[in-house]
């Protein structure tokens, strides 16, 4: 089986994220960049599918600045075969609807059974372009994935159909894709692994070509959004500690301070 | 005394100890070829070092002669010593009894007296080993058929030697002008002279044999340490106690850590072999009594009963390289990751085992080479690559605690003497912060000119390393290895054991030699300079326990700095967390990188200590006197106190405090 992982590279959750002086963007100074967490449980989910037969190939896409590299060598130190960087002018800009018509047009050349996207990336948490992806390639689309696994029958060596586990509230459900299908990951089986050391050192060494995002014919009129303003959340204020230790007076006066102050009662 | 062997005896003889000294020989022989499947490592550093290491260790048995240990230490030593002495007669009787020739001195007055006051002690000795057997039972002692073979074989020898001594003086074989052998003297059995021959012969006899059964059986027993024990004592690292193995040209290496009996070094598999199962470090080891699977006794067994069991498959296979440790069994990761790497097995094992260094190149196996971690450590190792610290806090708010204390970074103030490393815990942890600013507020009171990195700090690597990721450990150091070249850094002050343990005895490791001190080191010197001035008068009389942390007690041995510079406060006086304390210290949980990790098995670590602290509260109690606070020196025990005393319920009478937070609360008022 052959899976091509769309990865996304996006600030760590370590980073405390600053508007920039335009105030509608962030300020990439001093940030630290990893791969999109969705993306990082579908990287994982597609080494799963690779653990349990070796014979799977897994490739891992990125697209945008030359620094989305070290997210790729990432994801190739923890396992996968191969990784595609698309760059170039332009490719950072591309909103949604670009991102998953460039991706579409890597995703028809590498043929791949299964494509895996995270649910949503960390940075902007559109969801859009997993969806998007599937609409491009006019292949099926399953969301809020678990696991999938090939379903049974058919010559060896064939895919026959894939079967995908999705949460749904209150249990999961599971379904079948006749062929091809692009997948938007919930949860990998298990936390995305630690790439081993020998991984790492391999992963510096590989060659990761890059494609321009101008030779995948993905059109310049595509309608975008625009972003006018970015707003960091208002700071906390302090909390307030009850320290009266009669338990009936801190009740009376804690009902109090929630219907006058803070209004929610 | 002349020896009964003519003949065809002194051939007889001459056989036994072919077979005896042969079958020792041969199991030497295989034990070294197996020894020699381990991974080299230089040992010759420092020879007199090793050779004063060997006097006082090996002869002068100072391992066993330890605190609480007295008593059964000396049944030891005597039995040790004793065996020493008895070997050169046993030559001699050898020697003798096949070629008719005598070791010198062996007939002189000084070794007879000699010999039989040590064969009476050691005969005492093995009496009282056996009623601590077979009677009082130490639970941290595997009882099995092998000890009671040795102190058999042993007291048989005894028995047998002073047997012959005494029916040779009453048959009147004594060399000319010989000293009577005066103990074994000392009963008269009124044998008559054939009989006593007869006595002599026989238990003369059934002394040499038993000499070469035991040279037999020794190198397939437990108690093939008093082989070992010379070399392993010798070749003991001389690394200091913090510091762990570096894994140099780590980025030309193929295989990191122990992933097969080869990956261990010979001197590991020598330590393993040494191992005499006494199970004084399963008695110290935090994990085991609290209900993990870690047993460190069981840790250096498993390397000696694999090494038995594959040695002679692996030895004629040079590709084979056998399971690997962590896989020896199912739970065998489970009992790598328990270990604290508090070295409560290391400081007390009598035979100089380290324990922390297999444990730890097992882990380094685990995570570097199987990516195979807990998944709160590999959080914990990610958030340090990506955010320089294992919390995972955003590394721009790294120096926030100081702003609004005005502390200086380098950039600032370039020519600042000392570099303040603040490390992690009190630069995001909410309650060491605190500790934090307690020491800015001495070292301002004594003038001491010191400079933070600000956000330019980066985790000092320990908590990687000893996660078995050597790899981030060494980007770690070296990153702030060039701040501190940038600044001209040489002198260094850490409040944090860790920070303190890792740049004082690890980054040299790597080049980096600085002048480092732990902040109550310097306390205590400011103090004893006159540069602190503490507020003197009529201060309340103040309890406090002192709970020694594993980083600055066992591996650094910094015990007195702390409880000085507590009593150099009015009115406060140190309670000792007896018997665990100084280098019985019980850890707080939280080093070798558990801090970051879950405790799900048994009971916290932290709980069973604060239990500890508790009893010695109620000791005092009952006294009369009150202990209100129990005060630290390490960020990850002050969190770990923390939480033991709320869980317990005690957190109001008993406060987890810093010594460096006491200290800067007693700071003298300047008019």
């Amino acid at each position: 089986m052959k899976i091509l992982v769309c990865a996304k590279q996006t600030p760590d959750s370590t980073v405390r994220v600053k508007v920039a002086p335009d105030g509608r963007s962030v300020d990439a100074a001093q940030i630290t960049w990893a791969v999109s967490p969705y993306d990082e449980y579908a990287v994982e989910m597609a080494l799963e599918r690779k653990d349990a037969d070796a014979s799977t190939t897994v490739a891992v896409v990125s697209l945008g600045a030359a620094r989305a590299k070290d997210s790729l060598r990432q994801a190739l130190a923890m396992g996968c075969d191969e990784a595609i960087l698309v760059s170039g002018p332009g490719a950072e800009a591309l909103e949604g609807l670009g991102v998953a018509k460039a991706l579409a047009a890597v995703a028809q050349e590498a043929k791949p059974d299964v494509v895996l996207c995270g649910r949503q990336a960390s940075d902007d948490d559109q969801g859009l372009v997993g969806a998007a992806l599937a609409e491009a390639l006019g292949w099926p689309h399953v969301a809020t994935v678990t696991k999938f696994a090939p379903a049974d029958g058919g010559p060896a060596g064939s895919v026959n159909g894939i079967d995908v586990w999705k949460e749904v509230e209150g249990g999961h459900e599971v379904w079948r894709a006749p062929g091809p299908v692009v997948l938007t990951v919930q949860k990998s089986e298990k936390e995305p692994r630690y790439p081993s050391l020998p991984g790492i050192m391999k992963a510096k060494k590989k060659e990761i070509p890059e494609k321009d995002v101008a030779s995948l014919g993905i059109g310049a009129s595509l309608p975008k959004p625009e972003i006018v303003k970015m707003e960091p959340p208002a700071a906390r204020g302090g909390g307030k500690i009850m320290k009266d230790g009669d338990a009936k007076r801190t009740a009376q006066e804690l009902a109090r301070l929630l219907r006058e102050e803070a209004k929610v009662l | 005394m002349i020896p009964p062997t003519s003949g065809i005896g002194a051939a007889v003889l001459a056989l036994f100890a072919i077979v005896g000294f042969g079958a020792f020989l041969w199991r030497a022989y295989q034990l070294y070829r197996y020894l020699r499947l381990g991974r080299n490592e230089d040992r010759t550093d420092h020879f007199w070092r090793r050779v004063r290491d060997e006097i006082v260790v090996y002869l002068g048995q100072r391992r066993l002669l330890t605190r609480r240990y007295y008593g059964r230490g000396l049944t030891h030593a005597l039995t040790f010593w004793g065996f020493l002495v008895i070997t050169y007669g046993t030559c001699d009787l050898l020697l003798s009894g096949i070629f008719g020739r005598r070791m010198p001195g062996t007939e002189s007055g000084v070794y007879v007296w000699i010999l039989d006051l040590f064969a009476v002690a050691v005969l005492a000795s093995i009496v009282i080993a056996a009623y601590r057997r077979l009677v009082i039972r130490p639970s941290r002692m595997h009882i099995a058929l092998d000890g009671y073979v040795i102190l058999g074989l042993i007291g048989l020898l005894m028995v047998s030697l002073l047997v012959f001594e005494n029916a040779g003086i009453a048959a009147g074989i004594l060399e000319p002008g010989q000293t009577p052998p005066p103990l074994a003297g000392l009963v008269h059995l009124g044998y008559s002279h054939d009989l006593a021959l007869a006595v002599f012969s026989g238990a003369w006899w059934v002394h040499v044999v038993t000499v070469l059964a035991f040279a037999a059986y020794l190198p397939q027993s437990k108690h093939l340490h008093i082989a070992t024990t010379l070399p392993n004592v010798f070749f003991r690292t001389q690394r200091p106690r913090g510091a762990l193995d570096l894994i140099d040209d780590i980025e030309g290496r193929e295989t990191f850590g122990a992933g097969s009996v080869r990956d261990l070094s010979w001197k590991q598999l020598l330590d393993a072999y040494t191992c005499t199962e006494c199970g004084r470090c399963s008695q110290q080891c935090p994990a085991l009594a609290t209900g993990k699977p870690l047993d460190p006794q069981k840790i250096v067994l498993d390397i000696r009963d694999q090494l038995l069991r594959e040695g002679p498959k692996l030895v004629g296979a040079p590709g084979d390289r056998g399971t690997p440790p962590a896989r020896w069994a199912p739970t065998k990761a489970e009992e790598l990751w328990s270990c604290t790497t508090c070295a409560g097995c290391v400081e007390v094992c009598p035979v100089t085992i380290e324990h922390i260094d297999k444990i730890v190149d097992m882990r380094r196996w685990l995570t570097m080479m199987e990516g195979d971690v807990p998944a709160e450590a590999q959080r914990s190792l990610t958030a340090i690559e990506r955010a320089g610290n294992p919390w995972g806090q955003p590394p721009d708010t790294r120096a926030d605690w100081a702003k609004d204390l005005g502390v200086p970074t380098f950039a600032e103030k370039p020519d600042a003497e000392y570099l303040y490393f603040v490390g992690c815990a009190a630069s995001f942890d909410r309650r060491n912060q605190k500790v934090a600013e307690a020491l800015v507020r001495i070292l301002r009171a004594a003038e001491v000119s010191f400079a933070i990195l600000g956000t330019e700090e980066t985790c000092n690597g320990d908590p990687a390393r000893r996660m078995g990721n050597e790899y981030l450990w060494q980007t770690q150091a070296r990153q702030n290895m060039e701040t501190f070249a940038k600044y001209g850094v040489r002198k260094v002050i850490a409040s944090c054991p860790h920070c303190f343990n890792t740049i004082a005895n690890e980054y040299p490791q790597l080049g980096g030699e600085y002048e480092v001190v732990h902040a109550v080191q310097l306390v205590r010197r400011l103090v004893n300079d006159g540069k602190l001035k503490l507020a003197r008068g009529a201060a309340p009389r103040e309890l406090v326990a002192y709970h020694d942390p594993c980083y600055l007690g066992r591996h650094n041995k910094i015990y007195d700095e702390p409880r000085e510079a507590l009593g150099a406060l009015d009115g406060v006086e140190v309670v000792e967390i007896a018997p665990h304390n100084r280098e019985r210290g019980f850890c707080c949980g939280a080093g070798g990188g558990r801090m970051w990790m879950e405790e799900k098995v048994g009971q916290r670590v932290n709980h069973k200590r604060v239990d500890q602290i508790v009893s010695v509260r109620d000791l005092v109690a009952s006294e009369g006197a009150k202990v209100s606070k129990v005060a630290s020196g390490c960020p990850f025990c002050l969190i770990m106190l923390d939480e033991g005393v709320g869980a317990k319920g005690v957190a109001e009478e008993l406060k987890p405090v810093d010594v460096l937070e006491m200290v800067a609360s007693r700071l003298e008022v300047s008019a």
